[in-house]
């Protein structure tokens, strides 16, 4: 046992500075542990939720959603594909060295190159140049005019060229530094990552002096902490979980509709729902209300199409399918569907109770509806691969983390691309359009036709706009946003 | 020694076996590209990534550049943490040792009494009430036991840590949960063992010569009952780094279990294969060990080969 006591030092010092002065830290329980803390390398939640406290981005999104500036202080198109961005002299990075032009064209080139290997990099492919064209100033160019660049922005960290040219992208991953208002202290990989604040940080004072983000798997284990008090605050909470937690004085339950949206995919070119008629019973047949009430606890919104209020080019007006299982049944037995098998893929990655509920509503109305179970790789190889082995239903929930239709119903359903099964040229030519020009009106008329459509030949339906819900001690005041930001600046602690 | 250089021969073999066939299993489902990229990625991009990763090679060209890399003793890169793949299962692997080894003292500390009492008072009240028990330890499923142990002594009582891998009191409650399938599987195999041993004559000669039945027992009976035992205790250090996979998840120990399933979850091919090679390694080495084990408690297991 001795043993144990003395391969773990560290780990002994931080916990006792961690318990020591609960009000100078926030411990913060999360799902897993940081993949990477090069902001440019993973982008999964826990990455994200640690790493971009240590960053400063280019732009950011306010409270309400609007993108603002932030290392940026505005910009400016000169022409369709050409962005200039001015930007503030006054940030400092960890290591006391000045925030440059030259380290925002870095970032972008870095996270652009191929040789990266960054996941991330389908995000920002569509820039194609990353120019210092003044003191204080970059000039970014994009190979179509680009509609979504400044919601992918937001996802931009800016590195410090001089500090990840020194020591290399592996160590660089190792001991991060950014502009941000956390720095990293320590990293014991699977355990968790500490924090400190960046005392000269220029925006804000942060709130807590610490951070530790502690790697807890189990949700009920995180639910068991919070409730000792051994950690402050914690997300990825089921409905259910919610539910039960809702009587506990010491504990606040905090959902917040994101712009991740659940929906069912129909396949639209092979098997019993290639026929439109059966595509549009099945949106008839699917009781969405008692989705939401009985499986969702309340905990969702309901959506009339394949997109939430929370992204660009929602159109709130465009009517849903109503819940008609008699109508319904009629349209089945009319395209001569009666009885016929449509497989339903699926994977443990995906709610289990919505895919019986599905199940029991379109056997409802006359389908016969059998779920075939893979892990989530053959899951995607299948739904990915050519129409007739994609299944012909299976639920989603999709984020592109950019808050925009382009995002969303573009990968989704514009023919050619891997998720979808749906040929429709028209529909291909108002999401073309949408994503090529940058005036937002003109984008919205063609998001609107396009949404039409989709309504029309149902290739998949909305099911509800999906909430994210944290858990948190009471004294904790933070609002959280809808595209799931954790950044520890907008919190504070009231006794 | 001719014997144990066969041994140690077939042991290479078992090893390599394992990690070929992981190998192409890992492979067989897919492999991680689909997972990393962001939803809405073209086919195009995926392609590429792929292409940077190297997974669009032949299988049998990366299974070759694979046991190329093993030879020079490179396990690697992490395809999802962008570090070295020794480092990352090193880190892990003292927190999985200490979880088994609390684990093995928590069973041999109350299975091997519990086995001794159960066959010593046999037919009382006291082996009817420790088979309850023992069978309680034997089908209770850890991730409820553990848990229901975290709302008990972590939540109600306050007494240990509900999660976290901070100081020897976070041990405790997952020791005890990774301990009790061995503990039960200690106290079966100690009371048949002693049992058998009790109705032999050297018992009876014993007390004949005027030796007291504790006596009997610690001197004779139990040396001879160790035999199975020690097989079993040999088994089980398979069956604790098994049962580590769920035990870590539950109370965020940060061992290889918990890493094992994480990076199966994510397609992290080589940490993954990194580990099996490990717990291959341990496992054949704790069964050699108990084969040579024999020898030093039983002289005639020695003379026999």
């Amino acid at each position: 046992m001795r043993a144990l006591a003395f391969s773990f030092p560290a780990m002994l010092l931080a916990a006792g500075v961690a318990f020591a002065q609960p009000k100078d830290t926030l411990i913060v329980d999360l799902p897993g542990d940081v993949a990477t803390m090069d902001p440019h390398l993973q982008w999964d939640t826990e990455s994200y939720t640690v790493y971009r406290n240590i960053f400063d981005n280019l732009v950011t999104r306010d409270v309400s959603g609007k993108i603002v500036p932030q290392v940026a202080t505005g910009w400016r198109y000169t022409d369709n594909t050409t962005i200039v961005f001015d930007l503030r002299s006054d940030i400092l990075f960890q290591d006391g060295s000045k925030l440059t032009a030259e380290d925002v064209a870095f970032s972008v080139r870095r996270i652009i190159n191929p040789a990266l290997k960054s996941p991330q990099l389908s995000q920002f492919d569509q820039i194609i140049s990353a120019d210092v064209t003044g003191p204080a100033q970059v000039t970014l160019r994009t190979k179509t005019p680009y509609p979504a660049l400044m919601a992918q922005l937001v996802k931009l960290s800016i590195v410090p060229k001089a500090y990840v040219e020194k020591i290399g992208d592996q160590k660089f991953n190792q001991e991060p530094i950014g502009s941000g208002p956390y720095k990293l202290r320590t990293w014991q990989r699977g355990v968790q990552s500490v924090l400190d604040s960046n005392d000269s940080y220029w925006r804000v004072k942060p709130p807590f002096a610490h951070v530790t983000f502690r790697a807890v798997p189990d949700i009920p284990t995180r639910i068991a902490d919070l409730r000792t008090g051994r950690a402050d605050i914690t997300r990825g909470l089921t409905p259910d979980d919610a539910e039960a937690l809702k009587g506990d004085k010491s504990l606040q339950v905090m959902p917040v509709a994101t712009e991740r949206v659940a929906y069912m995919f129909i396949n639209a070119l092979a098997g019993p729902t290639k026929d439109k008629r059966v595509r549009q019973a099945i949106a008839m047949g699917v009781d969405r209300d008692t989705i939401i009430t009985a499986l969702q606890q309340g905990y969702a919104k309901p959506v009339n199409v394949v997109l939430t209020p929370a992204n660009f080019g929602y159109i709130a007006d465009i009517p849903g399918w109503k819940f008609d299982p008699v109508a319904a049944r009629a349209l089945v037995k009319q395209a001569g569907a009666e009885g016929a098998t449509v497989e339903l893929l699926t994977s443990p990655a995906y709610d289990r109770r919505l895919n019986e509920a599905i199940q029991q509503m379109l056997g409802e109305i006359g389908l016969k509806v059998t779920i075939t179970m893979t892990d989530q790789p053959s899951f995607l190889r299948r739904r990915q691969g050519s129409p007739e082995e994609a299944g012909a239903l299976s639920q989603g929930r999709w984020s592109c983390a950019c808050q925009d239709a382009d995002g969303v119903i573009f990968p989704l359903f514009r023919s050619g691309s891997i998720w979808s099964k749906f040929n429709n040229p028209a529909f291909d030519a108002e999401v073309d359009a949408a994503r090529t020009i940058l005036d937002a009106t003109q984008r919205l008329v063609h998001y609107r036709r396009a949404f039409e459509i989709l309504r029309e030949e149902v290739p998949g339906v909305g099911l509800f706009q999906d909430n994210a819900i944290y858990l948190a001690r009471k004294e904790l005041k933070w609002i959280p946003t809808a595209n799931e930001a954790f950044f520890v600046t907008e919190m504070t602690w009231q006794k | 020694m001719p014997e144990l250089k066969s041994r140690l021969l077939q042991a290479l073999i078992a090893i390599f076996g394992v990690l070929t066939i992981v190998f192409f299993i890992m492979r067989l489902s897919g492999d991680p590209t689909l997972l990393l990229v962001p939803d809405g990625a073209t086919a195009e991009q995926i392609a590429a990534l792929r292409h940077v990763l190297g997974f669009d090679r032949p299988l049998l060209v990366q299974y070759g550049a694979y046991l190329l890399d093993l030879a020079r003793l490179d396990l690697g890169q992490s395809l999802v943490q962008h570090a070295p793949v020794a480092g990352i299962v090193a880190e892990r692997i003292p927190y999985t040792m200490a979880l088994a080894g609390g684990a093995l003292l928590v069973a041999l500390g109350v299975g091997l009494p519990a086995g001794l009492a159960m066959a010593v008072w046999r037919g009382t009240w006291l082996e009817r009430a420790l088979a309850g028990f023992v069978l309680a330890g034997q089908s209770l499923p850890t991730f409820w036991s553990g848990l229901l142990m975290i709302l008990f002594f972590g939540v109600y009582l306050g007494w240990l840590p509900t999660s976290g891998s901070d100081d020897l009191a976070s041990l405790v409650m997952p020791s005890v949960a990774l301990g009790a399938i061995t503990m039960s599987s200690f106290a079966r195999m100690t009371r048949i063992a002693v049992l058998d041993e009790l109705s032999r004559d050297y018992v009876a000669a014993g007390r004949a010569r005027g030796l007291s039945y504790g006596a009997v027992i610690l001197r004779h009976v139990l040396r001879n009952a160790a035999i199975p035992v020690v097989t079993i205790a040999a088994l089980e250090v398979g069956n604790l780094l098994a049962g580590a996979v769920i035990v870590e998840t539950v109370f965020a120990w940060p061992g290889i279990g918990q890493l094992a399933i994480q990076s199966i979850a994510s397609r992290d091919f080589l940490v993954v294969q990194t580990i099996v090679l490990f717990v291959s390694m341990v496992y054949i080495s704790m069964n050699l060990l108990a084969d040579l084990a024999y020898g030093v408690i039983d002289p005639r297991i020695r003379r026999d080969r």
